[in-house]
C-alpha cells in the first residue's frame, strides 16, 4: 500500500466526497439527460400533430427544393414571411407582396416601406428569437449573405427556410421566379420576370458587336476588394458590355493595387447609394499613390453607380440599363449612329446624379 | 480558512447549483421577445408535469428550442474552461494560466477548422480535432515554458502567447486562403458565439465528455493541493506526479476541445472564475473543482444574457463581453504578483 501523507480532517472529507461525487454525478446525468432530451421529445410530438394535420383532404403544405438543394415544406397559404436579406425584401416587395412581410433586417432600405416593418437584427447575425417571434410561415435567405448556422437552426426547430443562390442576372430572375412559386404569387412574378428578360434581351441587341470595356469593380478602396469572376455583379457587368480585369476564383478578392496598375481598366466602376460622398472619396484617391498612377482616374473615366448593382434583385437590371449606357453611349444615342469610335469619358455619369 | 468538511462542500454547491437555478430562470425570462416571470413559471411547470402540448408555438419555440439549449450549452461551456483553467493553474503553478491566454483555445480552434476542412460531413472530427489541437498546444507550451528542468512562470506565459499568436495567424491563414469553403460562420464562431445550438447528434458526446473530464480531474483534487507546494514535494509525499499529470492534462484538453468547438474561443473564464472562486471559498481543488464549474456555469450564463439583452435584437459576441470583463483582471493579478 502506497504510504500518503494527508491532514486527517481531509481524510473523512475525501471518503465523504467519494460518496457525494456517485450521488451527484448520478444528479447531474439525470439533469442533463432530461433537459438536453427532454426538448427534442417536445419538438417530436409537435411533428406528430402537424402529420395528422396532412392526412385531410387538402394539402396544408408543398413541398419545394430551394436554390442550394434543401427540401423546404412550405403552407399553402403564405401570409407572414420573414426576410433575411435586403435582396430578398426587394423581390418581396417586387413580387407585391409587402404587405405580407412581417420583418427583415437592419440593411433592408428599399423600397422605403421596408425600413418600417419589424427588425430582426442584422442579416449575418439575426436574432432567432425574433425571428420566432414574428411567427413566420416562412423565412427567406441568401446564401452569399446569411451564415449556414442561421438556416439550419431556423430549420432544426421547424420554421420553412427558402435558400437563394444568384450567380448571375439570369440566376436572380429565377431566385424572382422561384419566390413567386414558394409565396404562390406566380401571376405577378410572370409579367414581373417577363418585362426584366426583355429589358435584358434589348440591351444585347443595342451593344450586339460593341467591345466589351475593361473595368475594375470597386467594393472597397483600402484595401482594394473587387468581385470574382463567380458573382452576379460580374455576370452583370458582362450584361452591361464589360468585362472585369480581375478574374479570380474567390467572391471578394482582395487585389494588389500593382496589379491593377499593370493591368489599366479603361473604366473604374464604383457602386454607391450616395454617389456625392463617393465622388469626394475618388478626389481623394486621385492623390495617392498607386491610385494615380490609373490612367481612368486621371483621365475621369469613372462610372458611379447605384447600390442596385450589390443586391440580386429586381433593380439589377436597372443598374444594368445605366451601366450599358455609361460604357457605351453611342449604342443607345438615338439612331444608334455607331460610327464614332470616340473614346467615352464618364466623369459621374446620369446615373450618378 | 476553515478545513473541509463534507457539510461546507455540499452546502457550498448546493448555493451554488441554486444561484445558477435562478440565473437560469432569470437568463429565459429575458431575450429579445418579452416573456413576464409568472408566464415562464407557469409554462416551466406545464412542461415539467407533462402538459408541453398546451403551450403557444412561439412560446415553446423560443422559450424551450432557442434560448434553453443555448443556456444549457453555456452552462457546459462556462463549467469547461472554469475547470480546465483551474487545473492549468495548479499543474502549472501559474496562478495566469488559463485555456485561452495559453493558447489552448486557438489550438483547438486551428484543430476543429482544420477537421471540418479534412471531413466536413462527419461531424464527430470536429471536438475530436479540437481535443487533439489542445493537446498539441499544451504540451507545446508545457516544453516551451521548462528551464533547466523546472516550469518558469514568466517563461510559461510567454510560451503561451507565443503559441497563441501563432495559432491565431495560422486560423488567418486558413480563413483568408480557403476561399471556396463557407467560413464566413467561423468568424462569428472564434469571437465567442453560444447562438449557434450543438450539432444534433453530439449531444451526448458534449454531456458525457464533459462530467468524465470534470470527474477525472477531481480523482485528482487531493493531489492537486499537494501539488501547489511544488512538483518535487509533491513526490516526497507520495503523489504519483506522471499519472496526475497525464490525467490532468487529458482532461482538461478534452474539456477545452468540447468548449471551443462548441462555441468558439471565449476568454478569461477559465481565468477569472477560479480567482474568485478561491476569494470566496478558499483554495482546496477539493472545493475548487466544483465550485468552479458551477461558477464557471453562472458566468457564462449571465455573461451571455448580457450579450443577448444589451443591443437586442442584435447579438453580441459572448467572448466579447468575458474579454471586458477579464483582460482588466488579468493586469491587476498580475500586478498583484510581481509586487
Amino acid at each position: 500500500m502506497k504510504f500518503k501523507t494527508r491532514p486527517r480532517a481531509s481524510d473523512s472529507a475525501n471518503a465523504g466526497c467519494a460518496k457525494t461525487r456517485t450521488a451527484a454525478l448520478r444528479l447531474w446525468l439525470a439533469l442533463f439527460s432530461w433537459l438536453l432530451f427532454g426538448i427534442p421529445a417536445l419538438a417530436q410530438t409537435q411533428t406528430v400533430n402537424a402529420a395528422s394535420g396532412l392526412q385531410d383532404a387538402a394539402p396544408v403544405s408543398h413541398s419545394f427544393t430551394d436554390e442550394i438543394g434543401r427540401k423546404v415544406e412550405v403552407p399553402t397559404v403564405v401570409k407572414r414571411i420573414v426576410s433575411l436579406a435586403p435582396n430578398l425584401t426587394e423581390i418581396v416587395f417586387a413580387l407585391g407582396e409587402g404587405d405580407h412581410l412581417a420583418g427583415d433586417t437592419d440593411f433592408c432600405d428599399y423600397p422605403a416601406e421596408a425600413t418600417q416593418k419589424p427588425r430582426v437584427g442584422g442579416p449575418i447575425n439575426p436574432n432567432l428569437e425574433q425571428v420566432v417571434a414574428l411567427a413566420p410561415d416562412l423565412v427567406l435567405a441568401t446564401k452569399a449573405i446569411n451564415r449556414r448556422e442561421t438556416v439550419e437552426a431556423l430549420a432544426r426547430i421547424g420554421l420553412p427556410v427558402f435558400v437563394t443562390d444568384p450567380h448571375s442576372v439570369d440566376d436572380m430572375i429565377a431566385s424572382v421566379e422561384h419566390i413567386g412559386n414558394v409565396l404562390h404569387a406566380e401571376k405577378t412574378a410572370a409579367p414581373l420576370v417577363e418585362d426584366l428578360r426583355e429589358r435584358l434581351s434589348n440591351i444585347d441587341r443595342r451593344i450586339a458587336g460593341a467591345l466589351p470595356r475593361r473595368v475594375l469593380f470597386v467594393v472597397w478602396t483600402e484595401p482594394l476588394i473587387s468581385i470574382g469572376r463567380g458573382t452576379f455583379i460580374a455576370d452583370a457587368l458582362r450584361r452591361a458590355g464589360a468585362r472585369s480585369v480581375v478574374d479570380a476564383s474567390a467572391e471578394w478578392p482582395r487585389v494588389n493595387l500593382e496589379e491593377i496598375v499593370r493591368l489599366q481598366p479603361e473604366v473604374l466602376v464604383f457602386a454607391s447609394a450616395h454617389a456625392g460622398d463617393t465622388q469626394h472619396d475618388i478626389d481623394m484617391l486621385r492623390a495617392r499613390p498607386g491610385w494615380r498612377s490609373l490612367e481612368a482616374l486621371r483621365r475621369g473615366n469613372i462610372v458611379i453607380i447605384s447600390d442596385a448593382i450589390n443586391r440580386p434583385a429586381p433593380r439589377l437590371v436597372d443598374a444594368v440599363e445605366q451601366l450599358a449606357r455609361a460604357f457605351h453611349p453611342d449604342s443607345f444615342a438615338r439612331g444608334g449612329s455607331r460610327a464614332t469610335p470616340a473614346y467615352f469619358a464618364v466623369e459621374a455619369c446620369a446615373c450618378a446624379r | 480558512m476553515r478545513p473541509l468538511t463534507l457539510k461546507r462542500l455540499l452546502w457550498t454547491c448546493g448555493a451554488l447549483a441554486v444561484v445558477l437555478l435562478a440565473c437560469m430562470v432569470l437568463a429565459l425570462n429575458l431575450g429579445a421577445v418579452p416573456i413576464s416571470v409568472t408566464d415562464l413559471v407557469l409554462n416551466l411547470g406545464r412542461v415539467a408535469i407533462g402538459q408541453s402540448d398546451q403551450l403557444p408555438t412561439e412560446y415553446r419555440l423560443i422559450v424551450f428550442d432557442l434560448r434553453l439549449p443555448r443556456i444549457l450549452l453555456g452552462i457546459l461551456v462556462g463549467a469547461a474552461l472554469s475547470v480546465s483553467g483551474a487545473s492549468f493553474q495548479a499543474m502549472l503553478r501559474n496562478p495566469l494560466a488559463d485555456p485561452f491566454i495559453l493558447g489552448v483555445s486557438s489550438g483547438a480552434a486551428v484543430g476543429s477548422i482544420l477537421a471540418t476542412l479534412i471531413a466536413p460531413r462527419f461531424t464527430l472530427i470536429t471536438p475530436l480535432g479540437a481535443f487533439l489541437g489542445a493537446i498539441t498546444t499544451i504540451a507545446a507550451v508545457y516544453f516551451l515554458g521548462r528551464r533547466e528542468g523546472e516550469l518558469d512562470s514568466t517563461t510559461l506565459l510567454l510560451g503561451g502567447v507565443i503559441s497563441a499568436s501563432f495559432l491565431s495567424a495560422i486560423v488567418m491563414f486558413l480563413m483568408t486562403a480557403l476561399t471556396g469553403r463557407d467560413l464566413r460562420g467561423t468568424v462569428f464562431w472564434l469571437m465567442g458565439d453560444l447562438s449557434t445550438p450543438i450539432q444534433p447528434g453530439l449531444q451526448w458526446i458534449f454531456s458525457v465528455g464533459l462530467l468524465a473530464g470534470i470527474g477525472a480531474i477531481y480523482t485528482t483534487a487531493a493531489d492537486l493541493n499537494l501539488l501547489l507546494t511544488g512538483e518535487r514535494e509533491a513526490i516526497h509525499l507520495g503523489v504519483d506526479v506522471t499519472r496526475v499529470k497525464l490525467v490532468v492534462y487529458v482532461s482538461a484538453s478534452l474539456l477545452t476541445g468540447l468548449a471551443v468547438s462548441a462555441s468558439g474561443t471565449i476568454g478569461y473564464v477559465g481565468l477569472l472564475v477560479p480567482h474568485a472562486v478561491r476569494l470566496l471559498f478558499g483554495p482546496d481543488y477539493r472545493l475548487l473543482i466544483p465550485a468552479s464549474a458551477l461558477c464557471g456555469a453562472i458566468a457564462i450564463v449571465l455573461a451571455d444574457t448580457l450579450a443577448r439583452t444589451v443591443a437586442a435584437p442584435t447579438e453580441l459576441p459572448v467572448g466579447a463581453m468575458t474579454a471586458m470583463a477579464g483582460a482588466p483582471l488579468f493586469i491587476y493579478l498580475l500586478r498583484r504578483g510581481m509586487r
